[in-house]
């Protein structure tokens, strides 16, 4: 039997050895009793010979090897029953594991799923990915052209493409899909070395120009709509009015490249002309929106590499410059560079976006779970003091030391792997929270497709363990140490060294909880407070009561200037709906995530290398975001293609461009002096793209003087939204077929620009709130022991004539000296703690001192109301019970 | 820490006289002690206390796998029987025991004859 089988079957092989040794004695007895001898006399000498069966089988159990495992289970088994003999300690301690490790899952899975788990490639530590350096910034995105020259040089890499991902309407106009999707040059599939799961997948073919649109899907898509079909390859999707075929399926796991969104759908971009014509600049120089991702040679060391990117990009970039270009912006795109960086884990919109929070979060996870792992060792030494009358018991029949300190470390363990379970499972819970409130606000231009796979896989589990491991020793050494100093003459003497010490060392456990949970709560008091200055800042226009409605008519075919006209009906028809106020249009809305900006020409003058904001939009639209009009006038629906061209600055812009005399009647103008546009207002400054910068100088201009674009329409809606955006979907929707509306509030799409200051706000008030928790259970906790011990002295002061009030004073005071101690640590712990979260707090300084002042105060409040109970109780203590008791 | 009964016989000697004595034919435990007493002529007395974590030891080892059968009792009893990995095992052992109670015998009759 092999050493798993010896193991394993335990009962049997106990069985069996019982069985062989009674066997062995009874022919001993039959062989005495052949010798003549009576029955019990035989038996007598049989067991004398034989002596002790117990020791024997002993020594059995010795051999099997196994023994340090049956020790083990032993433990278990009797650790298991101590913990449910106490289940008030059990529960308190595993929830407050729980509690702890359930934060930490919950930061660590996201970690892991945005910035640690590589591409389901082959190989996928040998993929690179690109990135672009100009003037100290950097950027992910390349053009297209860019993509197919460092894609030709074969001799650097196996393969490399380039991928954009948008979102592209599936099915007929009755029932339109928003999918996600990817567009990829022809080498996407070579770089990643993908094995299609049916069909083929894209080649260099599919992305020639005028190729025929084809299309690839994932796996889940197929079983999603196809219900894994195989005659789904070779079958059609209508994608944006466009029937293309399905060439392939990608293999089970693989959701596209780009980490955080999931492309159901793969087209090369040399067909996308074909599938959104409007589209058709995406392909030129000057649309950098492509990241790359590159296997190079295995011979190709990394050093080699980035030498012979860096000598090849000058070329490449000189020739995929954009033909219209002012000799300044020329020449500062001329000083770009490329490095290479690591790209096993894919690309990623989101992951730039959180990469610093949730390292952030992380930090502070950390201390919850310290906090709590304090908490539970001190539940475990309040428990050692009142064993230890048991473990010198044990010692003193002559258990082992190591066997003690082994059997309270595997107590310990228990408690860890219950705790850790709990705070797996709720993790996993709390990370399809996160997945999704950041999914529901970090939507782009277009509707969002975050999609996270949170998936419990080695990483995941390592983690875990670790956690539980250094928990473990957290919590569960010192008790153990601590308890196994005991000796059996200190109990026979009746002292109780372990209750002594305990005082002290559950005393400087709870200045430690005091001292991080000041730094928790400090942090999540910054991060509320940024929150709060970011949504009540002026913003230079109002929130509420504002409805956008993004339409596509692009796919209408329209003629070229159709658009114009197209859009400017929308608009009429919308403004008469009912229960609308008023209706104005925007190329761009504030804070979509993105916007639009150039070099512009002053009165004549080149901005040179500074790029102007600037927004396209229809008259009312200041009225309607309640920007102020402060001079000249707003565009009109007279302002169009037949009369002069006007254009309407913001004050940043006045006082940047325009300080000379009046701003009305002065030029600017995109192209150079003969376009030029005459200014007739100023209005305002209002926030752009981000709500952390001072609003930038902007142009605005109007949308009947300029080329076809497409336009959003800003509603002013005085009560329902709901009926409101109902009317306006029945209106435009079917001007519209081929592209669903997207209706949203100005209030939600402000929100959903600060996921970011909202997630962290969120994250550091749950993470600081559990701190403050803990801390306080923990001094309850210390503070009821401490009343308890000192019953009999309480008593003597009672009857002495100590006043109860002043008991209670005594015992708070004594709470509040460890808080006070607890709040001197923390305040440089704090301190560290803000210098971390620096770059993720707005309108606050690190430092801030009313922060650190709330934070205090809130910790003294609410470790003194933890502290009141005990001292009521100490207060309400009967002296003649309490000096009886003894 | 557990203490292990002294037997008289050097290291590694049980084993060795286990296998050969069981290489003969299959045997229980209680044969094996009684066999082992009869052929040395009651010089070899084993104990169950070294006998039986012996044979489990060459169990575990794989040099010994065990049958229970009814035995002339009527009970059932534990049968030992070589393995070919045991069988082996005896032989090298046996050849390298020769080899070194040769070498002892020589030296003590050569120590003998040199004063």
């Amino acid at each position: 039997m092999n050493w798993w089988g010896r193991l394993t079957r335990r009962r049997t092989l106990e069985r069996q050895l019982d069985a062989e040794l009674r066997d062995h004695l009874e022919r001993l007895v039959a062989d005495y009793r052949s010798q003549g001898l009576p029955e019990a006399e035989a038996r007598r000498r049989a067991r004398l010979e034989f002596g002790g069966p117990d020791q024997v089988k002993e020594w059995c159990r010795d051999v099997r090897g196994t023994r340090w495992l049956d020790e083990l289970a032993q433990d278990v088994r009797y650790g298991c029953r101590g913990l449910c003999r106490h289940p008030g300690f059990t529960a308190v301690a595993v929830v407050t594991l729980g509690l702890g490790v359930a934060a930490t899952m919950t930061i660590f899975n996201l970690v892991e799923a945005l910035l640690l788990r590589p591409l389901p490639v082959p190989q996928a530590g040998q993929l690179v990915t690109l990135i672009r350096w100009q003037d100290g910034h950097s950027s992910e995105h390349f053009s297209y052209p860019q993509v197919r020259l460092l894609a030709e040089r074969t001799d650097l890499f196996t393969a490399l493409a380039g991928v954009g991902s948008d979102i592209v309407n599936v099915g007929p106009p009755e029932g339109l899909e928003a999918t996600g999707a990817a567009w990829v040059s022809g080498g996407y599939f070579a770089t990643l070395d993908l094995v299609p799961a049916a069909g083929r997948l894209l080649t260099p073919a599919d992305d020639r120009p005028g190729a025929a649109p084809a299309a690839v899907i994932t796996h889940e898509y197929w079983m999603r709509r196809f219900g894994g079909d195989p005659a789904a390859v070779g079958a059609h999707l209508l994608i944006e009015g466009v029937n293309v075929p399905i060439a392939g399926i990608t293999p089970p796991g693989f959701t596209g490249a780009t980490v955080g969104e999931h492309a159901a759908i793969t087209l090369a971009i040399g067909t996308r002309p074909r599938l959104q014509p409007e589209n058709d600049s995406f392909l030129d120089a000057s649309s950098r929106w492509l990241r790359i991702l590159g296997r190079p040679h295995r011979d190709v060391a990394p050093g080699q590499l980035q030498a012979a990117v860096d000598s090849a990009w000058p070329g490449i970039l000189r020739a995929t410059l954009p033909d219209r270009l002012n000799a300044e912006t020329r020449a500062a795109r001329s000083r770009m560079t490329v490095t290479v960086q690591p790209g096993a884990q894919g690309t990623s919109r989101i992951r730039a976006r959180f990469r610093t929070p949730l390292a952030v979060a992380m930090a502070l996870v950390a201390l919850v779970l310290v906090i709590a792992c304090v908490n539970v060792a001190n539940l475990l030494l309040a428990r050692a003091a009142t064993r230890s009358r048991e473990i010198a018991l044990r010692l003193a029949i002559g258990a082992g030391r190591g066997r003690i300190l082994r059997q309270l470390l595997t107590e310990s363990a228990l408690l860890a792997v219950l705790g850790t379970l709990i705070g797996l499972a709720l993790g996993v819970a709390g990370s399809h929270g996160l997945v999704a409130l950041i999914a529901g606000a970090a939507s782009g231009p277009d509707a969002s497709v975050v999609s996270l796979a949170v998936a419990l896989n080695w990483r995941v589990s390592a983690a875990a363990m670790m956690v539980m491991g250094a928990a473990t020793l957290l919590f569960g050494l010192a008790p153990s140490w601590q308890a196994s100093l005991t000796g059996p003459r200190a109990v026979a003497s009746g002292a109780n060294p372990v209750a002594e010490s305990h005082g002290r060392l559950a005393a400087g456990l709870i200045v430690a909880q005091v001292a991080l949970s000041l730094a928790l709560v400090t942090g999540a008091g910054l991060f509320v407070r940024s929150l709060h200055t970011l949504r009540t800042l002026d913003r230079g226009f109002r929130t509420d009561n504002v409805l956008l409605v993004s339409f596509g008519p692009t796919r209408a075919r329209m003629p070229p200037g159709a658009l114009r006209a197209f859009n400017r009906s929308v608009l009429r028809a919308v403004e008469d709906l009912p229960g609308i106020r008023a209706a104005s249009l925007a190329a761009v809305t504030p804070l979509q995530g993105g916007g639009m900006s150039t070099p512009i020409f002053v009165n004549g003058v080149s901005t040179g290398r500074e790029e102007v904001y600037f927004n396209v939009v229809a008259p009312r639209f200041f009225e309607i975001m309640q920007t102020a009009l402060l001079a000249g006038r707003d565009f009109t629906a007279a302002d169009d293609a037949t009369s002069p061209r006007v254009a309407v600055v913001n004050e940043a812009f006045v006082r940047l461009y325009l300080r000379q005399g009046s701003a009305l009647g002065q030029r600017v103008s995109f192209t150079g002096p003969p376009d030029a546009m005459r200014i007739v207002g100023v209005v305002r400054d209002a926030v752009y793209e981000t709500l952390r910068a001072a609003p930038p100088p902007t142009l605005y201009v109007s949308y009947l003087q300029q080329r076809d674009r497409r336009m959003t329409l800003i509603i002013e809606v005085p009560d329902s939204m709901g009926a409101a955006a109902a009317a306006v979907r029945t209106e435009v929707q079917p001007r519209v077929p081929a592209q669903p509306l997207r209706v949203r509030t100005l209030a939600a799409q402000v929100d959903g620009s600060l996921i970011r200051e909202r997630l962290m706000a969120l994250l550091a008030s749950v993470f600081g709130t559990l701190a403050l928790m803990l801390a306080a259970v923990g001094l309850y906790g210390l503070v009821s022991y401490s009343v308890t011990n000192r019953t009999r002295e309480i008593g003597v002061r009672l009857a002495l004539g100590a006043r109860r009030a002043r008991i209670e004073r005594w015992v708070c005071q004594e709470a509040l000296r460890l808080v006070a101690l607890g709040i001197a640590i923390g305040v440089p712990a704090a301190w560290l703690v803000s210098r971390l979260v620096r770059t993720l707090i707005f309108g606050v300084t690190p430092a801030d001192p009313a922060t650190l002042a709330g934070a205090v105060g809130v910790l003294i409040i609410v470790t003194l109301l933890a502290a009141l109970g005990p001292a009521r109780r100490a207060a309400r203590i009967d002296p003649v019970l309490a000096l009886r008791r003894e | 820490m557990t203490v292990h009964p002294k037997s008289d016989l050097p290291q590694g000697t049980l084993d060795l006289l286990i296998l050969q004595v069981i290489s003969l034919e299959p045997l229980h435990g209680y044969a094996i002690a009684q066999r082992l007493k009869q052929i040395s002529r009651e010089v070899v007395q084993v104990t169950q206390g070294t006998l039986y974590p012996a044979l489990h030891r060459l169990q575990n080892r794989g040099y010994l796998a065990a049958d229970w059968k009814v035995s002339d009792t009527g009970r059932d009893a534990k049968f030992y029987r070589l393995t070919r990995k045991g069988r082996v095992h005896l032989q090298s052992e046996a050849a390298s025991w020769e080899r070194l109670a040769g070498a002892i015998s020589v030296i003590l009759r050569t120590a003998k004859e040199t004063p």
